[in-house]
């Protein structure tokens, strides 16, 4: 295609390619520094016209690749960095095969992992990238790789998808310079990106060893329970998009990750706390 | 932690044993959210509610509530379609729902959010066409 | 009264890990999971001495256990055919 990047994230290796200049250059800013694959890539991902005068006329982007969604409705050119982030996000959801694909954040301390699982919006990309200013190495905001063979996580540090009012949250604490052009108006109300800081780009190669499973709830009273195995085994499958079809490979990966681990629910009345309680629940978890 | 080896059930002998009743459940299977590849989304599926909240009724906002409660939709025996799922976003009512209960399940369907296994089925929902 | 003779999949067949209380079983042939609360493990191990109606499964737990649990043929038919529903057992 006319304009392309080559990314390696991870254990994972992207090709973007895009008919249009500015997504790209976009894809270039935030993640200046990341790695060049150097070999034929995972997953491609092409920005493409919705027919072709749309490349010129009111631009329109549809969002193509190895794995698509053939209903879905293509977007602006001012969204292109959304539209190719989503597109890698969609490669990730339905092609991963070597690692077991968890919807989660995941931040790493010595070597052992805590993992924020739960329903979107319930604040796991923020207190993720939170944690990640705060001593903690981030692996991920999105998704979290568990290896098949030795049931380590593999980090993963896409640029953060802050939505609405965590945009202002990582403001406040992050230089400018670490982020994508604020984007409004998209399906889910504001989006932003905000780069991963050195250490996590440093750390990329480096697994760890799940140590912590939480499921942050946001906007109640600060409070922490267990939560039984066979539920968070449970919930975990539901934050898989490719436990089944791993077959017996997924379910010794799952069942190692739940027996091995301790789990709590946490709910939190705002960012500070939440970040207590996970600081307590990873102490005693020691 | 314990609970990772191959246990065989052989607990020891004259352990009390609950059958309980005829009407209870004890078998959950993991169902996928998904097809086997790469999506049509007309093959993937939302339970309502979701599994880890089985039994909740459907209050009007769309949020889940007691069994019961008055003026709430049942839960659905038999998982969305993605087909009939679009069809209750647009205000439809798709065939095999009770027309009273759209509107509890559209507004379901759209306070689920991307980041459960249903996030690729969820997406697609999203972007209409 | 016989009721209807179920008989299990072998062991090899599915791998069961317990947590805190529960199954979660593995069924190899069909590459599904399936979470399984007591008695259902138990009744599965039941069925491995061989095919068997309700009331022989009752009959070889009380060889085991100490049942609970009033109409114990009904409750475990119940269970056979909720094991029969997710492919663990099937009727011969």
């Amino acid at each position: 295609m006319k304009h392309s990047l080559s990314l390696q994230i991870g254990p994972v290796a992207f090709r973007i390619g895009s008919a249009w200049r500015s997504p790209i250059e976009a894809l270039a800013r935030l993640y200046a520094g990341y790695p060049d694959p150097g070999r034929v890539c995972d997953f491609t991902v092409r920005l493409e016209p919705e027919k072709p005068w749309r490349r010129w006329i009111r631009p329109s982007v549809a969002i193509q690749g190895d794995y698509i969604l053939p209903d879905a409705a293509p977007m602006s050119l001012a969204h292109g960095l959304l539209a190719a982030e989503m597109g890698m996000n969609l490669q990730m959801a339905l092609g991963q095969k070597s690692h077991l694909l968890l919807h989660a954040a995941s931040v790493e301390k010595d070597g052992r992992a805590l993992i924020l699982t739960g329903e979107s919006g319930a604040g796991k990309s923020t207190l993720a990238a939170l944690l990640g200013e705060r001593g903690w190495r981030l692996m991920g905001d999105e998704f979290a790789l568990l290896g098949l063979e030795d049931g380590r996580l593999r980090a993963f540090p896409r640029a953060i998808s802050l939505k609405n009012g965590a945009i202002t949250v990582m403001e406040r604490e992050v230089a400018p310079q670490r982020f994508g052009p604020r984007l409004d108006g998209t399906p889910k109300g504001a989006i932003r990106h905000m780069r991963p800081n050195e250490r996590a780009l440093e750390a990329m190669a480096e697994p760890a060893q799940p140590a912590l499973v939480l499921f942050p709830r946001f906007g109640e009273a600060a409070a922490a329970r267990g939560v039984g195995q066979a539920e968070v085994f449970m919930r975990l499958t539901q934050a898989s998009t490719n436990y089944v079809s791993l077959g017996a490979a997924g379910f010794e990966a799952l069942t190692g990750l739940v027996g091995g681990c301790p789990a709590a629910a946490i709910d939190y009345p705002d960012t500070e706390s939440a970040i207590d309680m996970v600081e307590q629940l990873w102490a005693e978890a020691a | 932690m314990s609970g990772t080896d191959d246990s065989k059930f052989v607990p020891s002998r004259r352990t009390v044993l609950a059958l309980g009743a005829a009407a209870a459940s004890t078998v959950v299977t993991i169902r996928p959210a998904l097809a086997q590849t790469a999506g049509s989304v007309l093959n993937c599926e939302i339970p309502v509610p979701g599994p880890q909240a089985a039994g909740s009724y459907v209050a009007p906002d769309g949020s889940l509530v007691a069994p019961g409660t008055p003026g709430a939709a049942p839960p659905l025996l038999r998982p969305l379609t993605g087909e009939q799922a679009k069809l209750l976003l647009r205000g439809s009512t798709p065939p095999g729902v009770n027309p009273q209960s759209a509107q509890a399940y559209a507004n379901y369907i759209r306070r689920l959010q991307a980041g459960m296994s249903g996030f690729t089925c969820y997406a697609s929902l999203q972007m209409p066409r | 009264m016989a009721g209807a003779r179920y008989v299990a999949d072998p062991e090899e067949c599915v791998r069961t890990v317990a947590l805190d209380g529960l199954s979660l079983l593995f069924h190899r042939p069909s590459g599904m999971t399936h979470i399984v609360a007591p008695p259902a493990p138990q009744i599965l191990e039941a069925l491995r001495l061989g095919p068997a109606d309700a009331g022989e499964v009752v009959a070889r737990m009380r060889a085991w256990y100490d049942l609970e649990g009033d109409e114990a043929a009904d409750a475990v038919e119940a269970r056979l055919e909720e094991l029969e529903a997710a492919g663990l057992v099937r009727r011969t």
